[in-house]
């Protein structure tokens, strides 16, 4: 139960959703309400605060930065697992990288990295389930660089995204061959990335529907940018797919969630059948 | 060669200003004209300048980047600019405004009486394509007035696509009706059997 100080009123409600949207681009439907109502309380009390009024007032005013990244710690969701909708990584070795390699020359001819971005990491599965595939499987890796990049908007996943500790839930479909090869146990059911591979990913706080903080991420071949478009209305979906075109070279390729299409976010990307689905390219001739 | 950390961190971006982000709309590299686009978000001194260039971009990637940053402001003088390019003959162009105009309910609302009424059947189409996607509450009840009195077939038969995903039993008279009014159309007869499947 809410207490009566920190609970909201229909008017807060929406003041709120549209505070947090126009920082975020992300809009809760009424349907949430309840998600929404309990994180703030938490967010309300956390920071020593006695009723949601003086709380919003001091988070409007912006003087303190910590209120609204906890805030957004609290309402963005992070639940994911490694190998999540692996069939995306099939098609990331059997199709996507042989064509990125030979769009750019092949092995030995390369201009840098091949860069691969995970947008939104959460705590780390994708891109280090990226790393994990490509050292395990992909017989090019000896031959090329690759660059792995993560980002969110997240803080406090991210903290836990570098410490890449992670316990059975998130490590249930790694194969125990993996598991003894790059992972050390750390007590308490826990195990943690080795750090020859943890230390490899760079990781960034982002908001995806940010474009000035965007232009930090250029020139990658691959994104993958899962389950995240679904949270926003259509105009911020449109933002956040200019920036990732924006991150992308000319040729690139993009994954999106298995319930996501491109088509009713944006034209500006070409979608590509391949047998394990759809990815979504950036058309090569726009440079 | 492997997995390889970024070697060194970014370098610090210059902070262009709007001035120079709008003279860059002209530039002759289009990626650099799609970046000033971009950067002009939230500026509204900005929406003239890009408001002139949309009818005349040639490169849909830059002109979509142009129409995302307009549609955000959401006013009155973006739809008014926008709704002209509905009876462009760039079938492009008035797909992407139409796309762009349907991310805007704060003011385009306002716009539908009007483009109910355009003599150009095509406009009206196109405003059936708007409401489709327009988080409006009136916008079933306006392409409910264009399947029950608009003169013109293919504008009735978009607006009953348009209709489709909220489509209940409570809008088979309204269907029904439509085909009433042009017996002898097979394909509106055809999207109305198909919705009503």
């Amino acid at each position: 139960m809410i207490p009566a100080a920190t609970a909201l009123t229909e008017t807060d409600f929406e003041r709120f959703r549209e505070y947090f949207y126009r920082r975020t681009g992300i809009q809760f439907a009424p349907s949430k309400r309840y998600f929404v109502d309990k994180r703030i309380d938490h967010c309300v009390r956390a920071a020593g605060f006695e009723t949601f009024a003086g709380w919003f007032g001091a988070l409007r005013l912006g003087d303190r930065p910590a209120l609204l990244q906890e805030l957004i710690n609290q309402l963005t969701v992070n639940e994911t697992y490694f190998l999540r909708e692996d069939y995306q990584f099939d098609a990331l070795l059997n199709a996507v990288l042989p064509r990125v390699l030979a769009a750019r020359g092949g092995p030995g001819r390369m201009a840098g990295p091949v860069k691969i971005l995970s947008l939104p990491c959460s705590t780390g599965e994708e891109p280090y389930s990226i790393a994990l595939r490509l050292l395990a499987e992909w017989p090019h890796i000896d031959l090329v660089d690759v660059e792995i990049h993560g980002g969110d908007i997240d803080s406090e996943v991210l903290s836990r995204a570098a410490h890449a500790s992670y316990g059975e839930r998130s490590l249930q479909r790694v194969p125990k061959l993996w598991m003894s090869r790059y992972f050390n146990a750390v007590g308490a059911g826990r195990y943690q990335l080795d750090s020859s591979i943890r230390d490899a990913v760079t990781l960034h706080q982002i908001n995806i529907c940010d474009t000035a903080a965007m232009r930090v991420l250029h020139e990658f071949d691959v994104v993958f940018c899962r389950n995240v478009l679904i949270y926003f209305d259509e105009l911020s979906s449109r933002r956040a797919a200019e920036n990732l075109y924006s991150a992308m070279r000319p040729g690139a390729y993009l994954f999106l969630g298995h319930s996501e299409s491109m088509s009713r976010i944006s034209p500006i990307f070409k979608p590509i059948r391949l047998p394990e689905g759809i990815v979504y390219q950036r058309p090569t001739g726009a440079k | 060669m492997g997995l390889v950390r970024k070697a060194e961190p970014e370098p610090e971006l210059p902070v262009v200003s709007p001035e120079d982000l709008i003279r860059q709309l002209d530039d002759p590299d289009r990626e650099a004209r799609r970046a000033a686009a971009l950067g002009l978000e939230g500026v509204a001194d900005a929406v003239e300048a890009l408001l002139d260039r949309i009818g005349v971009e040639q490169v849909p990637a830059v002109r979509d980047a142009m129409l995302t940053t307009l549609a955000v402001h959401d006013t009155d003088r973006v739809a008014a600019g926008l709704a002209v390019h509905l009876a462009s003959d760039d079938a492009g162009l008035r797909t992407a405004a139409a796309e762009a105009l349907a991310t805007m309910p704060i003011s385009v609302p306002a716009l539908v009486p009007r483009l109910l009424e355009d003599p150009d059947p095509d406009v009206r189409v196109m405003t059936a394509i708007v409401l489709a996607d327009l988080p409006h509450p009136e916008s079933l009840t306006w392409l409910a007035v264009l399947i029950k009195d608009d003169p013109h077939p293919n504008v009735v038969a978009t607006a009953i696509d348009a209709l489709l995903p909220s489509l209940g039993p409570e809008h088979r008279e309204l269907l029904e009706g439509a085909v009433r009014r042009f017996p002898d159309d097979p394909f509106l007869r055809f999207t109305v059997e198909a919705a009503l499947r």
